[in-house]
């Protein structure tokens, strides 16, 4: 068990001119899963990294229960890792491969065996130990990679990008038995993804980070509901939040378009009229009606696509004035390109950003 | 349809082996005939087969002493460019560091020089250091003539491993040098073992450095003692064919026992 502390972490690689982690200031309690959120090359893999010791510091702090680690070797850290690859020893059968840090570690023969053994009765791996990593499938080697981290029973555990070489279905498998696996054994956990659900399914609390530095920190509900900027809002979310252009017409109401939007004071902090501004709406917020129905503010536009995907249908309208607007429905939805709708939402659920992408939602206390 | 496309391949493999082995088994042939019998009909099977040559080779002809000097020298330099060339190519592909492509290009350039090149300063070099004349010459020039080849080889194997496996022995506890040892060796060994029978038989077979580096009875290597037979004005065909026959065989037995790994190592990255 233990807290991970970093304080203005950051890693310059030589001859480059932009840090590829920078400032990096996070805290991740005792037991937590943190999830490392990003596209390719935000720098979380970098940042998991520098945990790990696999990579130098360039400046800033890295502490494990309060003792700073920056110059402690990857060995002497304490640390487990599961790679994107799944690292497996090929020239080693299952049971060596998981034994095989702990050989290093002068654990006695008879305490291998016993750990192997438990972790592989864990992660039903036990008919599988004298195996070599080509006889397994991408799954079975996944569950080795873990195993073997598992039998270390490091402070921490870092995880990189680890199903992203797995199918479909497998991924959503071995989501399920990680997710179980933290629960099981309450150690520290840093997950690195770019996979958004399964930062949402396994996070206690996600970093999103964007261009080596975090944008926002928070439980998987907070960062969807109240994203931090426009980054965020449109990174998060499949389809993502619709952002439009808009000015602010005075106080909390905002123009987009021809609609006039008056935005609930927990959403908005009051704005000089005439600021050009970003609004945002999630595409599940959003409803259909007839385009020649009034009252309210909503945008007309016509149906350019739709996607069915059985349980819901993505309804891409083409509006005039805001351009275009992306909206989930139903998926016996009758719809169809071509017809003219008009989009609404409940005044709630709209998202203001100022010019510089940041949230205008007052702080909350 | 079938039949005929397994005839065909059938009978194109069959030519193939007949013209790759066929001088292998007229050399067999030759060397239980005497040099008369060869010289009044070279194709004829041998009638009656003089096994007794191959004790008179071994024993009569020095070829004992010679066999166990080319095992000595091969074995040892083998030994050497294993171990070394699979360090060099280990450090090459995995350490970043400064000059590592230049260093890289500078060895494998040396590939292109012809060895008449380089004969007469290595005869010099080695008479300076009371090298020449010894076998322990003749196995650091041999070390030094192969290495740069089993560098290439061992180094493109190297640079295909996946960085994290070297991350996840590191994070497991181990130093770089048991790193070496107990991962990257042991995942190579198709390459090396390419690299062992590569240098085996090259060296096994080697003459120009050997004939130059060589003139003392009891330090020949085998290709010199084949040479013995090989008169001003005549040469014991018969005799040269038995000793090639000899010869021959430690090069089958170290192919025998790599020749698994050989193919893994030739066709790695081949398949998923």
């Amino acid at each position: 068990m233990a807290v991970v502390e970093l304080e203005r972490l950051t890693k310059l690689y030589p001859g480059s001119a932009r840090p590829a982690a920078e400032d990096m200031s996070l805290t991740i309690a005792d037991g937590e899963f943190m999830v490392l959120l990003g596209p390719s090359g935000c720098g979380k893999t970098t940042t998991l990294r520098m945990i790990a010791g696999l990579e130098t510091i360039s400046s800033g702090t890295l502490s494990i229960d309060g003792t700073r680690v920056n110059a402690v070797p990857a060995k002497d850290r304490d640390i487990a890792m599961v790679f994107q690859s799944y690292a497996l020893y090929p020239h080693m059968t299952v049971k060596d491969n998981m034994a095989f840090g702990l050989k290093r570690r002068s654990v006695s023969a008879s305490e291998i065996e016993r750990r192997v053994a438990s972790v592989a009765k864990i992660l039903g791996l036990d008919g599988l130990l004298d195996r070599k990593p080509h006889a397994l499938s991408g799954g079975q080697r996944q569950r080795v990679a873990l195993g073997r981290a598992i039998v270390r029973d490091p402070k921490v555990f870092l995880f990189d990008e680890p199903l992203s070489n797995l199918d479909a279905a497998l991924r959503v498998s071995t989501r399920g038995e990680i997710s179980a696996l933290h629960r099981r054994l309450g150690a520290t956990m840093i997950y690195v993804t770019h996979d958004q659900v399964e930062a949402m399914t396994l996070g206690t609390r996600i970093c999103i980070m964007n261009g080596g530095r975090i944008a926002q920190v928070g439980t998987p509900l907070d960062v969807y509901n109240n994203p931090a900027d426009t980054f965020v809002a449109g990174f998060l979310g499949s389809p993502p939040m619709n952002l439009m252009a808009a000015v602010s017409a005075g106080d909390r109401c905002v123009r987009a378009g021809g609609s006039v939007i008056e935005v609930p004071a927990d959403r908005m902090q009051p704005s000089r009229s005439g600021t050009a501004l970003t609004l945002g709406v999630r595409p599940e917020d959003m409803e259909l009606g007839e385009a020649s129905a009034s009252g309210g503010p909503g945008f007309v536009g016509e149906i350019v696509q739709v996607e069915r995907l059985g349980a819901e249908t993505i309804v891409i309208v083409q509006c005039h004035d805001v351009g275009r607007l992306v909206t989930r429905r139903p998926g016996d939805a009758r719809l169809s390109v071509g017809e003219m709708v008009r989009l609404v939402a409940p005044v709630g659920a709209y998202r203001v950003f100022d010019q510089s992408g940041l949230s205008l939602q007052p702080k909350r206390s | 349809m079938a039949i005929v496309q397994r005839t065909l391949v059938l009978l194109i493999l069959s030519a193939y082996t007949a013209f790759a082995a066929g001088p292998f088994v007229w050399a067999a042939l030759l060397s239980l005939r005497t040099t008369t019998e060869i010289h009044k009909n070279q194709f004829a099977l041998p009638s009656p087969a003089h096994w007794e040559k191959f004790p008179d080779a071994w024993f009569n002809s020095n070829y004992a002493v010679y066999f166990a000097n080319s095992l000595q020298v091969v074995l040892a330099a083998v030994l050497i460019l294993t171990i070394v060339g699979s360090m060099a190519a280990h450090c090459l592909a995995r350490y970043k560091f400064r000059f590592n492509r230049v260093i890289y290009f500078v060895l494998f350039s040396t590939i292109i020089f012809p060895p008449q090149i380089t004969i007469i300063s290595l005869f010099q070099i080695l008479v300076g250091y009371g090298l020449y004349n010894t076998k322990l010459g003749l196995i650091l020039v041999y070390v030094a003539i192969q290495l740069p080849l089993t560098i290439y080889i061992l180094e493109s194997f190297f640079a295909r491993l996946p960085s994290d496996l070297f991350d996840a022995a590191r994070m497991d506890g181990y130093s770089d040098w048991e790193i070496f040892w107990k991962v990257a060796l042991p995942i190579a060994l198709p390459a090396v073992a390419t690299t062992v029978i590569l240098n085996f038989i090259l060296l096994w077979n080697e003459f120009l450095f050997a004939v130059v580096l060589i003139t003392d009875e009891a330090n020949r290597t085998l290709p010199l003692g084949i040479q013995r037979f090989i008169g001003d004005t005549q040469e014991d065909i018969g005799m040269i064919a038995t000793g090639l026959m000899i010869a021959i065989i430690p090069v089958i037995v170290v192919y025998a026992f790599f020749s698994e790994k050989l193919i893994q190592g030739m066709t790695a990255g081949a398949v998923k």
